[in-house]
This record gives C-alpha cells, structure tokens and sequence, in this order.
C-alpha cells in the first residue's frame, strides 16, 4: 500500500470519527429527556430532585469514612489476575525480545569484524534496526504493568517494595544506561571506530542482562522466598535477591532469550523473504533467516538442561513445591509442553532438512538418505514424551487396564522415559545439523574415514549411554533414579562438543561438490520458521504461568496469602486460552514492528543486492555454524 | 487466485495459536481453590473424624500428591497403607498417636530409612492445617491397618498449649520452605 493511500485512509477516518461525533451530540440533544416547560423556565423534575439528594448523601457518606487502604481493586470484566497476567506476559515477551537480539547482533558484528566480511556488518545492523521500536514497546508494556500493579495489588505491590526498594535505584539507572548503550550503539553504527562500537555493545548487553538479574530476583523470591521472618519481615536484602531459584532463572532465561529472539528475527526474514520482489532479496533473507534460525537452535538445545537445574533447585527449596509443578495440580500441564516441544523439534529438523537443497538435489542426495530414519527417530520420542502417566479413561477402561496407567504405556509416562526422549531428540537434531554441514562437501584429509567413523562411534555411544540409564532407571529407587539425567546430559553434551570440534577440522579443505544458492528454498520453508516463532512463543508464555501460577494462592509462597477472589489456579484450559491471547496480541504488536522495519529497509534494495547469489556464502556460514 | 502472504501468515499464526489451545482443552481440567479452614465441632463422633481427615488428606493437606495407598515399587514417598500398625512400634517410646502426630508436626524427626526428607511441618504454611484438622487426618490414618481411636478430646503435645507446641511451631527447614537441607528424617 502506498504512502498516499495511507494518509488518505487516515484523513477519511478523522473526518468519519468527528461526523459520527457531531451526530451522537445532535441525537442527544434532541432525543434527551426534557420538561414539559420551557428551557428558560425549567424547573427541577422529581427525577432531578431525587438525583441530587442521592448525590449529597453519597458525599456527607464519603466524609464521614475514614481512609483505608485498599487491598485490592478489581479489574472490569476479565479480573485483576487475567489483567496482570496478560500486560506482564506481553512485556516479558518484548523484553526477551529487547535481551536477546543486541547478544546475537553483537556476535554476528564480531564475525563480521574478525573476517573483514561486511555482510556479516550488515546482518547484524539490520537485526539492531527491529530494536528500535521494540524498545519502546518494551517501556510501554513496562509503565502498564507498573501502574496496574499499584492499582490492583496495592498492599502486595508494597510489600514487594519494602522489601527490595534497595534494587530500584541501580534498575532505573541500568534502564537509562540501556537507552543511552543502545541509541549510541544503533545510531553510531559505521561511524565510530569499530573497537569502540563493539566495546559498546559489550557494555549493552552486560547492562541488559543486569536488568533482566534485578527483575529475575523479584519474581523469584515470589515463588522461592528468603531473606525474611515467617511474618515477612526483611532480615537481609541480599538473602531475598539470592533465593533458591534465582541464578538457575537467571540461567534459565538468558538461554531461552536466546533461542526466542533467534526465532523472532528468522520469522522477520521470513516474512521479508515472502514479500521479496527480487532474487537478490530472496538470497539476504534466506540467509539472514537461516543465520536467526541457528542461533535460536543454538539457544534451545542446552535449555532442557537449565530447566533440569530450575526444577531440581525448587525441590531443594520445596518438596511441596515440585510435586504440584510435576505430580500435582500443574502435571497435565508438562503433556501440552510435550506437544509443543516436539513439534519445535520436527520443526526445526524439517527446515535443516529443506536447507540440504540449497545445493541442489544430486549433492544433497547422500545427506538425505539419513532423514527418514532421524524422522522416524524424532517421532517416536515426540510419542513417548507426550505419553501420560495416568490415562483420562471411562471406569469400563480404566478396570480393563487394572487402573488408571496403562500396562504398557503407563511405562513411558515416567521421568526416565521422558528425559531419555528428549536427550535422543537433541542428538538426532545435532546428527540433521552435521548432515546438513556436510551437504555438498567432501572432506579430503587422509584421515577422513577414520574421523567420520569416530564422530559416529561417538554418537552411538552418547545414544547407548541414554538409553542405558534411561532403562537402568525402572530398576532402582527414586533417590537414585533421579541423579541419572546427569549422566544423560553430559554424555550428549560430550558427544555434541567432540563431533562438532572433529567436524570444523575435518571440512576445513573440503571439496565442494555444489554452490550454496541462498534463497533457492521453497516457501514453505519460511512457513516453518514462522511456525517456529509462534510455537516458541506459546511455549515461553505457558512455561511463565507455570512458573507463577505455581504459587497457587500465594503472593509469596508460604508468607504472603493471596485473598483475592483470583486467588484459585484455573483450569488448563483457561490457562491455554489466555497464553493464546497473548500470542496474538504479541504477534500483532510484533507484525506491526515488522512492517515498519519493512519499509525502511526495501528503501535500500542496493545492500540486500550485494549478497552473492551464486553462493560464497558456504563458507562464512560454515564458519558461523562452527 | 493467489492468497496473499499476509492473509496466509495471520492463517498460520491464529491456526497455530487454535491448535496449541486446542491441545489445552483435551487434558484433565481442574480448578483448585485456595484451602479453606475446616470447621470442626468440638463434639464429632471418631467416625465423622475419620471422614473429614479423608477429605484433608485428599483435598486440602495435599497429603495424596506425594503419598500412595496399597502400591509397591520404586516409591518417592512412603507408602501409607497398613501405617497405624507401623507407627505403634516405629519409634521407641512414641505410641501410634504420638508418632503419627510426630509426623505431622515434626516430619524432619524420624526419616523412614530408604527415603529422603521432604515432608513439610504440617501445621505451618503452605499447608497450615489446624489442630483440629491434624487430628482428623491422625483419625484416618489409624484406619489404614487398624481402627479408629481418635477424639477431639485426645491430646497431643504438639498442640497449642501443648509441650511440644514451641517445637511444633519453630521451622525445621530452610529457606522459607519445607526444604530438604535437613539431616534427619521424614515420616511416617
């Protein structure tokens, strides 16, 4: 749509909202209520008497009440929980958001910088421009979520207040010395000396991941409080800012700011891509989608294992605690999480997979021999993660099993089942992604038969070592069992390390069987990093409610009780239907910032020319993926 | 004709959004409440004790997110089945009432050996149940391998008044919760 039709649209709807205006007050005035006498002799009706008694009653009333404060206010129509939940979630969404991009810009300008490759410059100035509006979105949702915090929690707002006041100060000064980073950084992009630019984005992100620390310590001691008396009085500051889960959240969504922000930006390319007039654009998009995508891969891959760590932490804290978030209220709630992680998985694979063609078919044949077996690989775990421990079964069924499990599936709904799934899915990942590096190129060093036999040695041996103590586990108590996802963990992570460092040496001076021809990917491509986007973000909101709505009726679990009357934990179902609407409205929010970016980018269809269609580019990303 | 890509993009992100709140109303759903105090008359016959302690144990006192009744196997928590046999001899100079008792207000004091801690005081938050409600849940849980002996009028050192009450009252965890940096044990 051009310019000019758009200020067109604008002005015909001002002057169609002042001449609905104009009517509504012509209506009124002649459909309103008037006395049988003259204007200039009216005198008050019955109606008006009645009406202005009723107004001095309520006035002599009010005061005569004495002040009190008020504990809570409610919120019209969907309540002052389902309010607070929504503008917090929409916000932390764009603050991942805000986190995330400047960490992975300043990587990619780093590449660039150490391999003199503009491009790489370039990518990682258009990944900053999204920031801009972003940003402002961010304070937005910030100021929302501050002001309905006092309005409706007023006395817990408070609380919350006295007890890290001390932190206020050092987060607004942080807030000012982000704006300040960024601006600077954005604005001064290829006009300062490069050193100084990165050093500025260094200082960026340590101000932005300080933040997000201040934040994280006071939701955190919500649900794992410390610090304080049994009455919630304040003993040590420094106690209630380091409680049980703080570091492990702090960990926890570092990586998963990562992985969503990497998956906001390649839906941005995508979205470029499919509106690309030229094969020039075409080609910078599908790279710069394919170059988002590794990052969030990259991001979410070791984030099972900080959840481990997350989880593992609110045991310590609370026996009582785990169990509602794994065996009690919150359980069915890890089968949805199930469906949504698995179809990350088969999601991401799918676009590695469509990737191989890059090369052309004839090249990618060899690499694709392997994706029905990962295929049905991925599946199988996707099933078995999803597979619940107790079935929703008529009382006919439910005898016919000899109980709520069933004998045999009833096996696949317990943690060693699923953690061996999820670890199995992640290797399989990793072997589409070394395929996919591999694509096209020979390696030519004497010992390449050797080291391709080891890299499988070693993957064989990770996946032996899963599925061992993933069956081991039936066979030995729960204190015991539960220290096996270590060893599960460490062995992938092992695997993954020695494959990729063998790799990166062994195609070092490969042959090139074929040119990568970057934006020779079908649509449907871009459809899945869409796709990705979407499901990474109703993940990261239905994972926020566990978190807080694991507190149940608590403010502060244990210390401050929620009276309010959304004090219940709502059905799933509610739950699901909210994390949507959020999704929504986040997409719309973030389509909207997309657009404008749009707009000022295809201004410039000279840089997007400049990326080498024929390809050139294997090798860069080859050296970004390694 | 040719859908355009923005139709398609919304057709995807809501079809995506649709389909994963689909996914959300197939599983149990289940509304829980915030616990409210259990009003119980000073003069409730033992077998009307034995009801409301049933309904604790499964409802408010959160008692069968963690222990089972009648299974066997590689449990997380002790099994409850056939206990009021078992806690009249578990721990020299405790009767049944008093260990049961013990358990609730105390659970750190005596760890069923092959468990580890994690039982949180039952009488304090996020539990809190009253007196009252403890002695209904004891009420019940003589039932499982025995009978119900219990009264409103039974006493237990723990209870406000009582000696034990300031132990009882006094947090045998740390950080605020019931953790389980204890080294001493969990009943029953």
């Amino acid at each position: 749509m051009s310019t000019k039709r758009i200020v067109v649209l604008i002005l015909a709807g001002a002057i169609a909202l002042v001449a609905a205006a104009e009517g509504a007050r012509w209506l009124e005035q002649r459909l309103a209520y008037r006395s049988p006498v003259a204007v200039e002799q009216q005198q008050p009706t019955p109606r008006d008497q009645a009406v202005e008694e009723r107004q001095a009653r309520e006035l002599e009333e009010a005061k005569s009440r004495p002040y009190e404060e008020a504990e809570y206010r409610e919120f019209p129509v969907i309540g002052s929980r389902t309010a607070i939940w929504v503008v917090a979630q929409v916000k932390l969404l764009f603050a991942a958001f805000v986190l995330a991009v400047p960490m992975f810009a300043l990587i990619i300008e780093l590449i660039g910088y150490w391999s003199k490759d503009d491009r790489y410059d370039r990518l990682a100035y258009e990944f900053t421009s999204l920031l801009s509006p972003a940003f402002a979105m961010t304070a937005a949702f910030g100021g929302v979520l501050t002001f309905m915090l006092i309005i409706l929690y007023p006395k817990f707002t408070n609380y919350l207040m006295s007890v890290f006041s001390p932190t206020f100060l050092p987060y607004v000064l942080l807030l000012f010395a982000e704006a300040a980073l960024f601006y600077t950084y954005y604005y001064s992009w290829g006009k300062i000396g490069k050193r100084v630019h990165l050093t500025l984005g260094v200082m960026l992100n340590l101000v932005g991941t300080g933040i997000m620390f201040i934040a994280n310590a006071w939701l955190t001691f919500m649900m794992t409080p410390a610090g304080i008396s049994e009455k919630g009085a304040v003993l040590s500051v420094w106690d209630a800012v380091h409680n049980y889960t703080w570091m492990p959240i702090n960990i926890h969504r570092f990586i998963a700011n990562i992985a969503f922000g990497g998956s906001i930006a390649a839906a941005y390319a995508a979205y470029q891509f499919l509106q690309a007039k030229t094969d020039a654009e075409r080609a910078h998009y599908d790279w710069m989608g394919y170059v988002a995508n590794l990052v969030a891969v990259a991001g979410f891959l070791p984030l099972p294992f900080a959840g481990y760590w997350l989880a593992s932490e609110i045991y310590a804290y609370s026996q009582t605690l785990g169990l509602t978030m794994m065996g009690g209220a919150f359980s069915w709630l890890f089968i949805i999480q199930a469906v949504l992680i698995g179809n990350l998985f088969l999601a991401i694979n799918y676009y590695l997979w469509l990737g191989m063609g890059r090369v052309g078919d004839a090249a990618a044949r060899r690499s694709k021999a392997l994706v029905p077996v990962l295929l049905g690989l991925i599946t199988l775990c996707f099933a078995v993660w999803a597979t619940p421990r107790s079935i929703i079964a008529t009382v006919e069924e439910t005898q016919a099993m000899g109980g709520s499990f069933h004998p045999l599936l009833g096996f696949l709904g317990v943690m060693s089942a699923k953690n061996t799934a999820v670890n199995i899915m992640i290797l399989a990942t990793f072997v589409s992604f070394v395929l996919y590096r591999r694509t096209g190129r020979t390696p030519t060093v004497g010992w390449a038969r050797l080291g391709t036999m080891v890299q499988t040695g070693i993957l064989l041996l990770a996946g032996g070592t899963v599925l061992f103590f993933g069956i081991y586990g039936y066979f030995v108590p729960a204190e015991v069992r539960i220290k096996f996802s270590i060893p599960q963990v460490l062995s992938v992570l092992l695997a993954m390390t020695l494959v990729t460092v063998i790799d990166v040496v062994l195609l070092r001076s490969a042959r090139k069987e074929g040119e990568t021809r970057w934006g020779d990917m079908p649509e449907r491509s871009q459809y899945v990093l869409i796709f990705l986007a979407v499901t990474f973000t109703w993940l990261m909101g239905l994972m926020g409610y566990l978190r807080s709505g694991l507190r149940q009726h608590w403010h502060v679990y244990g210390v401050i009780r929620d009276t309010s009357p959304g004090a219940y934990t709502p059905t799933l179902g509610y739950a699901t239907k909210v994390v949507s609407v959020t999704v929504l409205l986040f997409f719309l929010l973030i389509g909207f910032i997309f657009w404008l970016s749009a707009l000022a980018h295809r201004e410039k269809p000279g840089e997007a020319a400049e990326v080498d269609e024929g390809g050139g580019e294997a090798e860069q990303t080859g050296e970004l993926a390694s | 004709m040719k859908v355009p890509v923005t139709i398609r993009l919304v057709a995807l992100t809501v079809g995506a959004t649709a389909f994963y709140t689909y996914v959300g109303q197939l599983v149990p759903q289940k509304e829980v409440q915030p616990p409210v105090v259990t009003e119980i008359a000073e003069d409730v016959t033992t077998e009307q004790m034995v009801e409301i302690g049933r309904q604790i144990f499964n409802g408010k006192g959160i008692c069968s997110t963690c222990h089972t009744i009648g299974r066997s196997g590689a449990l997380r928590f002790p099994d409850l089945d056939g206990v009021a046999t078992r806690a009249a001899d578990r721990v020299s100079g405790l009767g049944q009432v008093e260990y049961l008792a013990q358990s609730l207000y105390q659970p750190n004091a005596f760890i069923v050996p092959g468990f580890n801690p994690g039982m949180p005081q039952i009488n304090r938050p996020p539990v809190d149940l009253s007196d009252a409600e403890i002695k209904a849940v004891i009420a019940y849980l003589q039932t499982l391998g025995g009978e119900a002996t219990m009264t409103m009028d039974t006493p237990l050192r723990y209870q406000a008044g009582g000696e034990g009450a300031q132990a009882a009252q006094a947090a045998d965890g740390a950080g605020g919760g019931d953790s389980a940096e204890t080294t001493e044990g969990d009943a029953p």
